[in-house]
């Protein structure tokens, strides 16, 4: 197991290279005074001043040279180093007025407390519903399950979410969009409330505020219901899929055979093998999860990085842009690598092989 | 492992239901009404007893805003109304805009002031006992270095310009002019590589038109020219003051003439400045998450009394359904309301007040009794009359007050086309029927024709949904040169015929009507009238021009033409784009700020308007620039838009009217169409 870790944690340096060259490679579709914005904050106002600019950052040099000035920067005659992302320098956003590494890394918490708070949620009722559903197969809970999660799925996301906002916050006025409330918010920002995690739900619980706690929590529930809701029915579809195939398995006819009870039957024996399908489709749905959950995000003006994305996609901001694409691009790796890993465990002859 | 799910998902599910059941936010309690209100601009009431509304926290007010970028905080830098609205409630100017007035002026950071007999002299005696948010005291120096470092500041990108002509002479409107007569403009570089001498000498020369004197507590502004609306320039956010002490505390310009030239052509990206504010303005900034949201918090060392409001939450909700539902549940007191989605929030309204145009002012607020919703604009709401009981919507809508940007059918009269350089929206380039040629739209008739064939019914209609007016002039309602009756042109297809056949494109002398060897009126014309893609007013505009003009001539066309922005702009710097429509936003309420883009300045020259054109417009502006009597400015641009009618130079087509909403408990806005945004300092909650 642990050479097979080792094996699969090697090949991510080289996935990331690869994933840097991709990303490079778009941007040399774009002009290179339109590259320009990798070394500097803002675009030179005066036209005439370009093309000295274009030869000083060597944005008309071969592309392996630029890539190269990417990776590493450009370092001047006072020894100032300009761009690089290999040194964390991943340029400035114009649509954030700050380094993207400062946006990501102030919206990347709110989509990693979404995530943790909707996996349950989305993975595991999804899984159980796929479970109920092959279980009494053709019966009515089956067919229940199966309608419940079509309408789900049928439902663009944006509709089932402004729904959601229509009947439970300006109706009922139960959970309010946005990630915290106006009072909240100032106790957060302020001094006297330390952030250990910048997950305001378990900071809130950290610094005994529970009344805070409570607040986030408010928000979160529209967000984790609409995401699990369009999610349910990916998750009961294969889920059952992968469970009818299981369950028609000789093993589990001997399993019945020898008489053992059906909940071990189904949730012992059955179960367990049906989740391999289960398992890769999970981490990719976390994966989506933290890439952030983008109309989900804007709908309810949840401030993760998914809304970020869409901001300065919006606002032309290619370097925001280029971040927010190499940072999904490392999730996704990383997500990859801990289903391998999962995958492993859960079935012995992948790590054997 | 199973065991584990069920508790985590036990465990999620609780835990939504305790956070359903928690309550929300503790209400704060109502605060006492205000002792005084001055902002003297919420005309006295008529309404009947109607049902009461209330905010649930009266402290903090929460505007629901689009996605708006903003650009920089530092006023000398700052020019788009997302960043000046912050900027306004943030820091202050010398005077200020009287309530909802344009043309009228208060003392604010200056007590009073002086002008010389001449004009060109102003002195400001500065209040005392004013402090920066960060506690610095306001003084005279703050004042004077705050304006000459937006000076030298300089840069196109900034609203510089706007203070440079009154400093520095019309037509230098930038630093650089005072140094290489503007080869360096927008270039640090090029502009710190001139002689060292040279550019000390700019500097003081700017230092020399702004003088501090602590001592008497003034500062001293001389003009190079009398400025008729210098007020109403340094009234606006770029004439705002900030300490001198933390500016350069936190590295800006020292304030020596031997280093400006390092902060020339600033950039909203690399400026110290562009997140953080310091002013003496009514609100301090509390937390600047651009694209998030901008928390402005209660100033409680303000020279004035404090606010009423503790906080101020401009939250930035991309989502316009986000938005209604804040608005419905009352967590918002003011959005952004897309004009495709006003219905909505129409049927909604439970009280409106109309603009009078007489008036130049909001009539008084009427209880909403009935609604039309196949109605346009006011017409869709009807007043209570005595006795009755409103309908009891939770919503004000505030309608038709003209806005402060305009669209303007330009020609270019001298097409840019060359044979190196073809133009490609004239066709064939030659009278035709397939093209026109270069200086077709040189002919005053040709204009004429174009402007008569122009239906701004349909254009009002069917675009604004009734909610914009036509524009007669190139000035607007409040400022000097603003006349109801002035000459207008209106659809007349007959005029208009009349006028295509009195042209004369192929200067042969004789009126295209009874040209033997054909002219205009027989040959026909082709022509492309571009838009920016996405842009739905201009692009009906070009198609009602179109429809229009075939009927008046089965062989006249216009093909409409939607271009990527980039390419749109590039083709009309160059000079190249014969038929198009210009927008204009003010930077301040006055007629040069119009008359000057669209004669000699911006558009002026993208319509190739030629010298002696230029020059007659020039001399009017500059007499009605540094004319500095109301009533005298007004007979000055008459004349400028007499002058514009007769020559036909663009067409005035529309202004938007207002249509903008707001819970009913909000008190205290002041409406004036030339703030960037809300000025929160006079609002409240009752």
């Amino acid at each position: 197991m642990i050479n097979y870790i080792i094996r699969r944690l090697m090949l991510v340096p080289l996935l990331l290279f690869g994933v840097t060259i991709l990303i490079f490679g778009m941007l040399s579709f774009l002009q290179p005074v339109e590259r320009l914005a990798l070394y500097m904050r803002d675009f030179p106002k005066n036209d005439k001043v370009v093309p000295a600019l274009i030869a000083k950052y060597d944005l008309d040099k071969p592309i392996f040279v630029q890539y190269w000035n990417w990776l590493v920067g450009k370092v001047d005659a006072s020894g100032t180093r300009e761009g690089g992302i290999l040194f964390g320098n991943f340029g400035y956003s114009r649509s954030a007025s700050q380094p993207v590494v400062d946006l990501i890394m102030r919206r990347f918490p709110a989509t990693l407390e979404l995530t943790i708070w909707a996996v349950a949620p989305v993975v595991l009722v999804g899984i159980w519903l796929g479970v109920q559903a092959a279980v009494h197969h053709n019966g009515v809970i089956d067919q229940a399950a199966r309608i419940f999660s079509i309408v789900g799925t049928s439902f663009p996301t944006f509709v089932f979410g402004l729904l959601m906002l229509m009947i439970f916050y300006a109706n009922l006025q139960w959970f309010p969009p946005g990630r915290l409330s106006d009072e909240f918010s100032k106790v957060v920002e302020s001094a006297a409330f330390n952030r250990y995690t910048y997950l305001i739900t378990f900071d809130a619980i950290l610094n005994g505020r529970f009344d805070i706690f409570l607040d986030a929590l408010r928000h979160l529930v529209m967000p984790i219901l609409t995401l699990s809701y369009i999610n349910w029915a990916t998750f009961l579809r294969v889920t059952r899929g992968s469970m009818l195939e299981t369950l028609r398995m000789e093993y589990v006819t001997t399993a019945r055979a020898k008489g053992l009870p059906e909940r071990d039957v189904i949730y012992k024996h059955a179960q367990p093998n049906a989740m391999l399908p289960v398992v890769t489709l999970a981490g990719f749905s976390v994966v989506g999860l933290l890439a952030g959950a983008v109309i989900t995000e804007t709908v309810f003006n949840y401030p993760g990085i998914g809304s970020a994305a869409v901001r300065a996609a919006t606002s032309l901001d290619v370097v925001a842009m280029l971040g927010f694409a190499l940072f999904d691009g490392f999730i996704l790796i990383v997500a990859a690598l801990v289903v391998d890993i999962l995958y492993a465990l859960v079935d012995p002859r992948v790590r054997l092989s | 492992m199973r065991k584990l799910f069920a508790l985590l998902s036990l465990l999620v599910v609780a835990s939504m239901v305790l956070a359903a059941c928690a309550t929300a936010p503790a209400a704060t309690e109502p605060a006492a009404p205000p002792a005084n209100d001055n902002t003297a601009t919420e005309p006295a009431t008529t309404a009947p007893e109607a049902p009461t509304f209330a905010s649930a926290d009266t402290t903090t007010f929460v505007v629901a805003e689009s996605e708006v970028g903003i650009d920089t905080l530092d006023p000398a830098l700052a020019y788009d109304t997302a960043s000046a609205e912050i900027i306004q409630n943030t820091y202050e100017t010398l005077v200020f805009y009287d309530g909802d007035k344009t043309d009228a002026f208060v003392p604010m950071l200056a007590e009073s002031w002086e002008t010389s007999a001449d004009g060109t002299v102003y002195t400001f005696k500065i209040r005392s006992g004013v402090k920066f948010h960060q506690g610095g005291d306001l003084t005279p120096s703050d004042v004077a270095y705050s304006f000459q470092r937006g000076l030298l500041q300089g840069g196109y990108s900034s609203p510089q310009w706007l203070l440079a002509e009154p400093f520095f002479g019309v037509g230098n409107d930038d630093i650089s002019i005072l140094v290489d007569e503007g080869a360096s403009a927008d270039d640090r570089e090029a502009l710190s590589a001139n002689d060292p001498a040279t550019l000390v000498a700019a500097c003081e020369k700017v230092q020399a038109a702004i003088v501090a004197d602590d001592a008497a507590g003034t500062v001293t502004m001389t003009l190079a020219q009398p400025w008729g609306p210098f007020l109403a320039t340094i009234a606006q956010t770029w004439g705002s003051v900030m300490d001198k002490e933390w500016v350069v505390e936190n590295g800006g310009w020292d304030g020596s003439c031997d280093t400006w030239q390092n902060f020339y052509g600033m950039t909203s990206a690399d400026d110290p400045f562009s997140t953080v504010a310091n002013g003496t303005g009514p609100f301090t900034l509390e937390k600047f998450a651009n694209g998030e949201e901008i928390v402005l918090a209660r100033f409680d060392g303000y020279w004035r009394e404090p606010s009423k409001l503790e906080r101020v939450v401009l939250k930035q909700v991309p989502e316009w359904g986000t938005r209604f539902s804040m608005m419905q549940a009352g967590d918002a007191d003011l959005a952004t309301v897309p004009s495709a989605n006003r219905s909505q929030m129409d049927e909604l309204v439970g009280a409106f007040q109309v603009y009078d145009a007489e008036t130049n002012a909001y009539g008084p607020i009427q209880e909403v009794c009935n609604y039309d919703a196949g109605a346009l604009g006011a017409a869709k709401f009807t007043a209570c009359a005595a006795g009755e009981t409103g309908n009891g919507g939770p919503f004000l809508a505030r309608l038709g007050r003209p806005g402060i940007s305009m669209d303007v059918l330009l020609f270019n009269w001298f097409i840019a086309s060359s044979e190196e350089s073809p133009n490609p929206y004239i066709g064939s380039g030659a009278l035709d029927g397939n093209g026109i040629p270069s200086d077709f739209f040189s002919d005053v008739h040709i204009r004429k024709g174009f402007a008569y064939a122009f239906d701004w019914d349909t254009l009002i209609n069917d675009v604004f949904s009734g909610e914009a007016v036509q524009s007669y002039q190139l000035t607007l309602p409040g400022m000097p040169g603003f006349f109801l009756d002035t000459p207008h042109y209106t659809l007349d297809l007959e005029k208009s015929a009349e006028e295509f056949k009195m042209a004369d494109v192929d200067k042969d002398g004789i009126p295209a009507g009874e040209d033997p060897e054909g002219d205009v009126w027989t040959a026909g014309f082709r022509v492309q009238m571009a838009y920016n893609q996405g842009n739905n007013t201009r692009q009906t505009i070009a198609e009602i021009l179109a429809g229009n003009l075939a009927t008046v001539n089965e062989l006249f066309l216009v093909e409409t033409l939607g271009l990527p922005w980039p390419a749109y702009l590039r083709a009309q710097r160059a000079k190249q784009i014969p038929l198009m429509t210009g927008g204009w936003l003010e930077d301040i309420h006055d007629p040069h700020n119009w008359y000057q883009p669209y004669t000699t300045g911006t558009y002026g020259g993208r319509q190739s308007l030629p010298d002696d054109v230029k020059n007659q417009f020039k001399d009017i502006l500059n007499r009605g620039v540094s004319e500095t009597d109301p009533a005298k400015r007004a007979e000055i641009y008459k004349e400028a838009n007499q002058l514009y009618y007769d020559l036909a130079v663009g067409v005035p087509l529309e202004v938007a009217t207002s249509h903008g909403f707001a819970q009913r408990w909000v008190q205290g806005v002041i409406l004036n169409p030339i703030f960037p945004g809300f000025y929160y300092y006079t609002i409240y909650k009752d």
